[in-house]
């Protein structure tokens, strides 16, 4: 499988302050040189990927409509719990992603910025709605296109806001790919990059299936 | 002297009783009377008079004009159809509104210049503040005498003034966004709160003050919403409201998407109201365009405006408990409204956004079925909301917690602007839907619930007994939903009948034009006003005889909210403060647009 290794570079000077190549599966190496260490050490790191994946606790924060479809995944009928993300953290400090569900504003990105460097390692990002994903229907003058041009996305979800159901999807991929990342186990242990699966692209994945459709429910009865 | 400031089919019918009054006080020489299609009273008047024109009408007039309902300008520079109205660069355009009369008055000031400036009035009517610095920043307009004239929607590092017509629209004209490390130190530093610029002490002989710094993003802010409070220990001294953390330029968007693709951007205006926001904007273009809807599409549209209503309602119920501190509430309300949305979703397809209605109709018939769906709904809701006020609003604690709590009278809503439930808390009874009717309100049998405390707890109650009267409402479209077409019979409605296009060559081109540029409104000057979920809400429209507006100007009920905040915290404690937020009910795309 392919990833990438992110290393922060903090004398880079524009956010997000990092540089990216792509590599192979770390584990691959090491599996070759010693077999014993090797499965130690994938074990381990998927114990612990395993405990990553399945309590991401969210910031809580919000721009706009699409916040109110987050919210409502929170309630009752979708029931975030069930993924381990039901407990919001009103501070960045103790949350592990950052969801930006709504449009980011060139007003407010330096505001998103800091808010997401008071975030402690481990951290995701996700983009939820088009706003945030591409600046979407606000191709206009204070709105930011897309809010990658400063902060690291791992996952997109589209929609104008996404269903709940979609921001659901969207976690759920997101859980997926922090179970195949490698990262140090201590900060004294080993390479200090962040390498991360790159995971297939759902529109490629499904594009045969949703081609293959032909026939759409009529919109003239419920 | 009058103007005819619209197409020759404007009304033109006999003056106003405010304009015979204004004329018997000052003469008719100071005024130019302008036509237009919404009816208002508009009077152009030279700025030297303004401060005193104002000041008659506000204070010295039998049945006054308490409300400065909305502060805004235009720029005229590049319009074409003016139809003898006085030669202006820009225009100040003033709106007032009297609860005693039902009635409005427009107030325009024609300027020169291309950065031109006028008196303030802020000494007159206390909420021109907000409006008149969003002027400065969007036009580069100057108010002599403003307190203190700072941009509001943009950051203080931006350049230009975006609504002037030279200012580019879309982002992608400009060089693409980068957040570098120096430009953030210089974001984070502008954003630094400076005491001494509002009028506030650091400190008094004994005590130093402290500044908190609440939002832009904190969990009972609602949005991006920035407060920055003076505390002397918990007690809140003074507040400053910081907004245009949201600003969309939805303003600018209308005068780059045609009359029909702008309807989407209206749903996100105030994006808990869903299709409510199409309402006045859709009925201002109707005006414009001389269409009358057939009484199929007015109903459709009430019963899924009413179930905006609800669902706006029902988010605001459930935050408000969690924010005064119930918990639980919220999960059920957020049950229901999931209920409310698997209705919206059968009938328009979409869940928050459905850009339904269109000009001259709505976008598609009812699906057969919609009647059964909508019947489960009107007899499901009534038992929750039951439950819920023996749980929640006659819960012992909530009610000490929010009784009393951020108080304010009649008056000082009129004075700041405050419309909707805020304004009906105070025991007024004005409702558009009653005191103005559109789009058929006329028809249907409702009551106007109000409540005399104006606190925290009665703007709950009025809301919880609005969406009892929406219940209401929609129990009538549903009985009596009028057969007939969901279209107009008209040239302007788009897009057309389907009977209307692809029949011949002619149908076709209309067809065609009608829907890649988009219909040509004819010019003119147009508004309507409508009672949103958070008060009230209109669209101003000029026509400029294009496929685009000249002009699209929102006033939106959050904005004027937001300013009242400092006048009725002052002396308060924090969670007083975060209780009196939760009460207002509003979303910051609302605010700044």
């Amino acid at each position: 499988m392919e990833y990438t290794l992110t290393r922060i570079d903090t004398d880079g000077p524009r956010y997000p302050q990092e540089q990216r190549e792509p590599v192979r599966d770390p584990m691959e190496d090491q599996m070759h040189r010693s077999i014993f260490l090797g499965k130690l050490e994938d074990m381990l790191k998927g114990t612990v990927n395993w405990g990553r994946k399945n309590s991401i606790w969210p910031y809580n924060f919000g721009l706009s409509c699409c916040y109110v479809e987050m919210a409502t995944a929170f309630t009752p009928t979708h029931d975030l719990a069930r993924f381990g993300s039901e407990v919001i953290r009103a501070s960045p400090r103790q949350a592990d992603v950052i969801v930006i569900a709504g449009t980011c504003f060139q007003k407010m990105a330096p505001v998103v910025q800091r808010l997401y460097e008071q975030m402690l390692e481990p951290k995701w990002v996700i983009s939820m709605g088009s706003c945030a994903n591409s600046g979407g229907m606000y191709d206009i003058y204070s709105v930011v296109q897309g809010v990658d041009k400063f902060l690291p996305v791992d996952v997109y979800i589209p929609g104008c806001p996404p269903r709940p159901e979609a921001f659901l999807q969207g976690l759920m991929l997101l859980q997926d790919a922090i179970g195949k990342e490698r990262r140090p186990l201590s900060w004294v242990i080993g390479d200090q990059g962040v390498y991360k699966a790159n995971m297939p692209s759902q529109r490629d994945k499904h594009r045969e299936e949703r081609m293959a459709v032909t026939k759409l429910r009529t919109p003239d009865s419920v | 002297m009058t103007a005819d400031g619209n197409a020759p089919h404007a009304d033109k019918g006999t003056p106003h009783e405010i304009v015979r009054e204004l004329f018997s006080r000052f003469g008719e020489s100071p005024f130019v009377l302008q036509n237009t299609v919404d009816r208002v009273p508009t009077l152009w008047v030279d700025q030297s008079r303004l401060g005193e024109v104002l000041r008659y009408l506000k204070n010295t007039i039998s049945r006054p004009f308490k409300m400065l309902y909305d502060l805004t300008a235009v720029d005229e520079r590049l319009r074409k159809n003016r139809f003898g109205l006085p030669a202006a660069d820009f225009t100040v355009v003033y709106q007032l509104l009297s609860i005693e009369r039902n009635a409005d008055i427009r107030l325009k000031v024609a300027l020169t210049g291309d950065y031109p400036s006028l008196p303030s009035i802020v000494g007159i009517y206390q909420n021109a503040n907000w409006y008149e610095r969003e002027v400065w920043d969007l036009f580069g307009i100057t108010f002599n005498g403003h307190p203190n004239l700072q941009r509001i929607m943009l950051p203080r590092t931006w350049q230009g003034h975006p609504l002037r017509k030279e200012y580019p629209a879309r982002a992608t004209e400009f060089d693409p966004f980068a957040l570098t490390v120096a430009k953030q130190d210089m974001e984070q530093e502008a954003l630094r709160f400076n005491p001494e610029e509002w009028g506030m002490k650091r400190g008094t002989a004994e005590e130093d003050f402290m500044f908190l710094n609440l939002g832009p993003n904190h969990p009972s802010a609602h949005g991006a919403f920035r407060l920055v409070l003076q505390l002397d220990g918990e007690e809140i001294v003074d507040c400053v409201p910081d907004i245009g953390y949201h600003h969309r330029g939805a303003e600018k968007m209308g005068e780059r998407q045609s009359w029909h693709t702008f309807i989407p951007y209206t749903d996100r205006i105030d994006y808990l109201g869903g299709v409510m926001n199409n309402l006045p904007y859709i009925l201002a273009v109707e005006k414009l365009a001389g269409i009358e809807v057939p009484d199929r599409v007015k109903t459709i549209r009430i019963m899924l405006c009413e179930f905006f209503r609800i669902t706006s309602h029902l988010l605001y119920y459930g935050t408000y408990c969690q924010d005064v501190g119930a918990m639980s509430p919220v999960f059920f309300m957020f049950v229901d409204r999931q209920k409310a949305y698997d209705v919206i979703e059968a009938i328009t397809g979409f869940r928050m956004h459905p850009a339904w209605f269109r000009i001259g109709g709505v976008a598609h018939d009812l699906p057969q079925g919609w009647d059964r769906l909508v019947r489960d709904f009107v007899e499901y809701l009534p038992k929750r909301l039951d439950e819920y006020q023996k749980a929640a609003l006659e819960n012992s604690i909530l009610k000490m917690r929010s009784r009393g709590v951020a108080k304010y009278n009649t008056a000082d809503a009129l004075e700041w602007g405050v419309t909707g439930p805020g304004l009906r808390a105070t025991g007024s009874d004005f409702d558009l839907r009653k005191a103005r009717p559109y789009s058929g309100y006329e028809n249907f049998d409702f009551e106007v619930p109000t409540a005399t405390g104006g606190d925290v707890y009665d703007r709950c109650v009025v809301r919880v007994e609005e969406m009892r009267q929406s219940i209401r409402i929609i129990k009538q479209c549903l009985e009596n939903m009028p057969a007939g077409p969901y279209k107009a019979d008209h040239p302007l409605t788009c897009p057309p009948p389907k009977e209307r296009t692809l029949q011949d060559i002619e149908t076709l081109i209309t067809h065609f034009l009608g829907v890649s540029w988009g219909p040509v409104m004819p010019a003119g000057e147009s508004s309507q006003m409508i009672e949103a979920t958070k008060g009230i809400n209109s669209y101003h429209l000029i026509s400029d005889g294009s496929t685009m507006s000249y002009r699209t100007h929102i006033r939106t009920p959050s904005f004027a909210h937001l300013q009242q905040i400092p006048s009725v915290i002052k002396g308060a404690m924090i969670p007083d403060l975060i209780a009196y937020i939760a009460s207002i009910d509003f979303v910051m795309a609302d605010v700044d647009r």
